[in-house]
C-alpha cells in the first residue's frame, strides 16, 4: 500500500478509536459517586448556585446527553470548562501539553541517542568489560523508576554541586520568548533570544534524564540483542569474507537492520514517557499535562479527564502512525497495512 | 567533529550561559520575595476562597475594615461607620486609587457586593440571605441593608475585596451565565486583577506562579524594605523545597510540608520555622443518622478511645488537642469545656450505656479518610486498633476529595466517620458553629455529622444575630457547651501551620503575632526583604 494511503487510513482508523476512548473514559468519569459541581464551588456555595451551575455544564442531563452535548462542543473547538482552573480545557491544554510535550521529545531524544549509542557498543564489543557495564546499568535503569533518578539527580546537581536549577522551566527574570509553539527551547531558538534557551535547557536537563534513563536501559537491550542475533546471520559472514572494515560492516549492514525492533517499541516507550511524566513534574515543579491530569482526575475534572484523554489519544496515534512509516522506511521488505510482508 | 565546529559550539555556549547571567543578573536588582503555595489560585474576589487565593487577593485588593489582633477590625478602606439595627453605613476614605489610576468610590463597593452575592461562589455564602440591599448614598458613602441581624458582619467585612467596577464592565464577555453581565468578567479575572491593593499582577503563569509587582499609588502603610516583587508559586515536592530554601531560591515555604522537612530546614543557616496557631481545627466527624453513631453514648464512647497524647506526639507534631468546636484563640471560644481524653474504661462504660451494647459483634464502624493523607493513614490504624481493643470493628477507607464530598452528599452513605479539616469563614465561634451544626449546611463535606435539630439551629441564628459582642460570645460559650456533650465529632486537635522562612533576610512580623483571617498573614507590604543580609 502507498505511504499516504497507509496515513489516510490509519487516520481514519484512529478517528474510531478517539471516539471510542472518550466515550469510555465519558461513561466512566460520570458513574463514579462525584458531584463536581459541589466539588467545584466550594461546600458553601448555596444549593441554587451549584445547580446553576449543574445546568450550566449539563451535569442533570442523562449520560448519553452529556456526551452528545460534550461531543457537539468537542466539533466547535470547544472542550468544555475545567472544574479545577475554571477555563477552557483547551486553554488548560494548550498551556500544559508544550511543556510536557517538551519534557517527553527531549527524553525521547536522550533515549533514543543513547539507547541504541550504548546498545551497538555492547553488541559490538560483547562479553567484554563495556558490555558488562551497559548490561548491568541497563538492569539498574530498567527497575529503578524515573522519579528516584528524578530525587537522585536533584540532590546531586541542585543540593550537593549547585550546577543546575531545581525547579520550573525558566528562572525567575530571564524573559519568557514569545509564544509560538509553547515549548520554550523551540520558541527561544525561533526568536533568537539565546538567553532563554540556554536556560531553558538547563531547566530541562535533569527532568528529561530522569525520564529517559529506564528508556535508555531498555533501547541499549533490545539494540544489542537485535545487533547480536543479525551479527551471525549469513550475509554479515560474507560481507567480513570481502574484507569490508568491520566498522563500516557495523555502521552500514548491522545497524540499520538491527533498529527495526528498537524503533517499533519506541512508541511504546514515548507513552510511557508521558506516563512517568508526573512524578517527575512533581519533583520539579514542571508545569505539564501529567500534573494536570492527576489533579484532574482527584477532583473529577470531568471535562478535564475527557479533555485530557481525548488529546493524549491523539499524541499516541500520531506517535505509533510515525514509528510505523520509520520501521518501513528502515526495512523495505515491509509493506505497509499489512497486505504481506513477503 | 572538526576542530571549527567545536570552537563554534563552544563559543555559542559561552555566549548563551553569559547572556543568561547578564540578564538573571540585571533581573536581581529589584528585591524579590518567593512564596510558596498550593494551587489553584483564583484571584477573582467572588470565585476564590482557599488559603492561596485568600493570600494572593490580601495583596491585589483592598478592604473596607482589616481584621485587628484579638478580634474585631479596623478601618481600612472605611474611614468609619455607623450601626443600626438592620444597617450599616460606611464612610470611605478618599484619594484611594485603583491600579488603573481610577479612584475607588462607594459605586465599586456597592458592585463588589451585588457581583458577589449574584455569582454566589467564593466567600458570597458569608453574605447571601443577610443582606437585603447595597445603597449608594453619595461617591464616598454606602449602605448595606441587613435582611436579618447579623452580628459578624462587620468582621466579615474583612474578606469582601473591592473590584473596580468599569475596569471588570469593560472585560465583560458575553457569553455567559448571568444574563446582561455574561461571565460578569470571571474569565478576565482569572489571570487580571482590578484591585487597588499594595501590589498588582504582572505575570500570570497557570499551575505555576503569579507574579506581583509594588503598585506606587498606594494609599496604605507600606513597610520601608517591602519586597518590590512578590512571587506565589506552585510549591514542587518536598525534596525540592528542602533545596530551593537551601539555595535561597524561595523565602517562605508552603504550610503543608512534612514534619522531617521542617526538621531538616530549622537545622540551615539563616531559615526559622514560623509557627503559628491557623484558626482551624481537624475533626473526625460522626454520621449522626447511621447507626452506630447514631447513638450519643456509642459517639461519646469512640471520642474516649482516641490517644489524644499520642495524636499530638507523633502524628500532628506541634500541635493543641482541641478543647470543643472552636479552635484556641479564635474569639468566641469558650474556656474551661469538657475535653475527651483516652480511657478505655470511660468508653466500656458509655458503650453499656448505648442501645448497642448487646450487639458489639454485630455493629461495625466505617472510617472514611482523603487517601493519601499520611497522617490520616496513621490515626486511622493507631484508632482502628483501639476501637478493637473494647471489641468495635472498625472499617478504614481511604477517598479522593471528591468521593468524600459526594459521600457527605448524601444522608444514606456508607460512612460512621469522616475525617476532615475545618477553617473559620470569618474570625469568630459563630463561623464554625454555623457551618458545623446548623441544619442548612448538611450535605456539605463540613456537615457530614447530618445535625438537624431546630434547638440547635434556634440557637446559633440567635448566637449570630446578636449584636452586642459580649453577649454573643456568651451565647456561643452555651452552644459549646452542647456540642460537646452531645459528641456530634471528635475535635481532635488545633493545627499550627508551620512555615520555614529565610530569617536572615526576610523580617515577617505577621508570624509573631498572627491573625486568623485567612490570608492576612501573607500581606506582603508588612513583610520586609533585605538582600544585603542575604547569607
Amino acid at each position: 500500500m502507498a505511504l499516504p494511503a497507509y496515513v489516510v487510513r490509519r487516520l481514519v482508523y484512529s478517528l474510531f478509536i478517539l471516539l471510542g476512548l472518550t466515550m469510555f473514559v465519558f461513561v466512566i468519569s460520570r458513574v463514579m459517586p462525584n458531584d463536581p459541581a459541589r466539588v467545584a464551588l466550594g461546600p458553601q456555595a448555596p444549593e441554587k448556585v451549584v445547580q446553576r451551575y449543574r445546568e450550566w455544564m449539563h451535569l442533570n442531563e442523562p449520560i448519553p446527553a452529556q456526551y452528545y452535548y460534550w461531543l457537539k462542543n468537542v466539533l466547535s473547538g470547544n472542550l468544555g470548562e475545567s472544574i479545577y482552573t475554571r477555563r477552557n480545557v483547551l486553554l488548560d491544554i494548550q498551556d500544559f501539553l508544550p511543556a510536557t510535550m517538551e519534557l517527553a521529545l527531549f527524553s525521547a531524544l536522550i533515549m533514543t541517542l543513547f539507547g541504541i549509542l550504548l546498545g551497538a557498543l555492547s553488541a559490538r564489543y560483547a562479553n567484554t568489560w563495556v558490555d558488562n557495564l551497559v548490561r548491568m546499568g541497563s538492569y539498574a535503569g530498567v527497575v529503578t523508576p524515573a522519579f528516584i533518578f528524578g530525587i537522585f539527580f536533584l540532590l546531586l546537581f541542585g543540593y550537593v554541586l549547585r550546577i543546575l536549577p531545581t525547579m520550573g522551566r525558566l528562572s525567575a527574570g530571564v524573559t519568557d520568548p514569545p509564544v509560538i509553539t509553547g515549548m520554550i527551547t523551540t520558541d527561544s531558538l525561533i526568536t533568537g533570544n539565546f538567553a532563554a534557551f540556554f536556560d531553558a535547557l538547563k531547566h530541562l536537563l535533569m527532568p528529561a534524564t530522569a525520564m529517559a534513563l529506564g528508556g535508555v536501559a531498555q533501547e541499549a537491550r533490545i539494540t544489542r540483542s537485535s545487533m547480536s542475533d543479525n551479527m551471525l546471520k549469513d550475509y554479515i559472514a560474507v560481507a567480513r569474507a570481502q574484507g569490508i572494515p568491520e566498522r563500516a560492516i557495523t555502521l552500514k549492514y548491522l545497524l540499520k537492520p538491527s533498529l527495526i525492533p528498537t524503533v517499533s517499541i519506541l512508541g511504546l516507550d514515548f507513552a510511557a514517557l508521558i506516563r512517568n511524566a508526573f512524578l517527575v513534574e512533581i519533583v520539579f515543579g514542571w508545569p505539564g499535562l501529567s500534573r494536570y491530569a492527576i489533579k484532574a482526575m482527584t477532583l473529577t475534572d470531568l471535562n478535564a479527564i475527557t479533555g485530557v484523554v481525548l488529546v493524549l489519544g491523539v499524541v499516541f496515534t500520531t506517535v505509533n502512525i510515525i514509528v510505523d512509516v520509520v520501521v518501513a522506511y528502515l526495512d523495505p521488505r515491509i509493506r505497509l497495512g499489512g497486505a504481506g510482508n513477503e | 567533529m572538526s576542530s571549527k565546529v567545536r570552537i563554534l559550539l563552544v563559543t555559542l555556549m559561552a555566549c548563551g550561559l553569559a547572556i543568561s547571567a547578564i540578564s538573571i543578573g540585571a533581573a536581581q536588582e529589584k528585591s524579590l520575595l518567593r512564596v510558596g503555595f498550593s494551587w489553584p489560585t483564583f484571584i477573582d474576589p467572588a470565585v476564590g476562597s482557599d488559603y492561596s487565593s485568600a493570600a494572593t487577593m490580601v495583596n491585589l485588593y483592598d478592604t473596607l475594615v482589616y481584621p485587628a489582633h484579638g478580634g474585631g477590625v479596623i478601618p481600612h478602606v472605611a474611614k468609619s461607620w455607623v450601626t443600626e439595627p438592620l444597617a450599616v453605613t460606611f464612610e470611605l476614605k478618599e484619594g484611594v486609587k485603583f491600579h488603573d489610576g481610577s479612584e475607588l468610590t462607594a459605586e465599586d463597593v456597592k458592585f463588589s457586593m451585588d457581583r458577589l452575592l449574584e455569582i454566589g461562589e467564593g466567600t458570597a455564602y458569608l453574605f447571601m440571605g443577610k443582606i437585603e440591599s447595597t445603597e449608594v448614598l453619595d461617591k464616598y458613602k454606602v449602605r448595606f441593608n441587613l435582611a436579618t441581624p447579623f452580628g459578624p458582619f462587620i468582621p466579615a467585612l474583612a474578606r469582601l475585596h473591592i473590584l473596580n467596577k468599569d475596569v471588570v464592565m469593560a472585560n465583560l464577555k458575553k457569553e455567559g451565565p448571568y444574563g446582561d453581565y455574561g461571565d460578569y468578567g470571571k474569565e478576565y479575572l482569572l489571570t487580571h486583577d482590578a484591585g487597588s491593593g499594595a501590589y498588582m499582577v504582572k505575570e500570570f503563569a497557570f499551575e505555576e506562579s503569579i507574579l506581583m509587582e509594588r503598585f506606587p499609588d498606594y494609599f496604605g502603610h507600606v513597610a520601608g524594605n517591602a519586597p518590590d516583587e512578590v512571587l506565589f508559586m506552585q510549591s514542587p515536592d518536598t525534596v525540592t523545597v528542602k533545596t530551593m530554601m537551601s539555595r535561597r531560591e524561595l523565602e517562605m515555604t508552603d504550610p503543608w510540608q512534612p514534619e522531617e522537612a521542617y526538621v531538616a530546614m530549622d537545622a540551615m543557616e539563616g531559615v526559622e520555622i514560623a509557627r503559628m496557631l491557623a484558626g482551624e481545627l481537624e475533626y473526625l466527624m460522626f454520621h449522626t443518622r447511621r447507626p452506630p453513631t447514631d447513638d450519643v453514648h456509642f459517639r461519646r464512647a469512640l471520642s474516649y478511645l482516641l490517644n489524644y497524647d499520642e495524636v499530638t506526639a507523633t502524628i500532628f507534631p506541634g500541635t493543641l488537642q482541641s478543647v470543643g468546636p472552636i479552635p484556641h484563640g479564635l474569639p468566641g471560644f469558650k474556656e474551661g469545656l469538657f475535653q475527651y481524653n483516652y480511657d478505655p474504661d470511660k468508653a466500656r462504660e458509655e458503650l453499656q450505656r448505648s442501645k448497642y451494647s448487646n450487639q458489639l459483634d454485630e455493629v461495625s464502624v466505617t472510617l472514611v479518610m482523603k487517601a493519601g493523607d499520611a497522617a490520616g493513614e496513621k490515626l486511622s490504624l493507631m484508632y482502628q486498633a483501639a476501637c478493637a481493643e473494647v471489641g468495635i470493628n472498625m472499617e478504614l477507607v481511604n477517598v479522593t476529595w471528591g468521593q468524600m464530598v459526594a459521600l457527605a452528599g448524601n444522608i444514606d452513605s456508607d460512612y460512621n466517620i469522616i475525617g476532615v479539616g475545618v477553617a473559620p469563614d470569618y474570625a469568630e465561634a459563630g463561623s464554625f458553629l454555623q457551618s458545623k451544626y446548623h441544619s442548612n449546611t448538611v450535605g456539605t463535606w463540613m456537615q457530614p455529622e447530618w445535625v438537624q435539630e431546630p434547638l440547635i439551629d434556634f440557637l446559633i441564628e440567635d448566637a449570630v444575630g446578636t449584636m452586642d459582642k459580649d453577649e454573643r460570645f456568651k451565647k456561643y460559650g452555651l452552644l459549646q457547651e452542647l456540642v460537646v456533650n452531645l459528641a456530634y465529632s471528635i475535635f481532635l486537635v488545633d493545627p499550627v501551620m508551620q512555615y520555614a522562612y529565610q530569617a536572615a533576610y526576610v523580617i515577617w512580623p505577621q508570624q509573631a503575632n498572627p491573625l486568623f483571617v485567612m490570608g492576612f498573614n501573607h500581606d506582603c507590604r508588612f513583610i520586609e526583604v533585605l538582600p544585603e543580609k542575604k547569607p
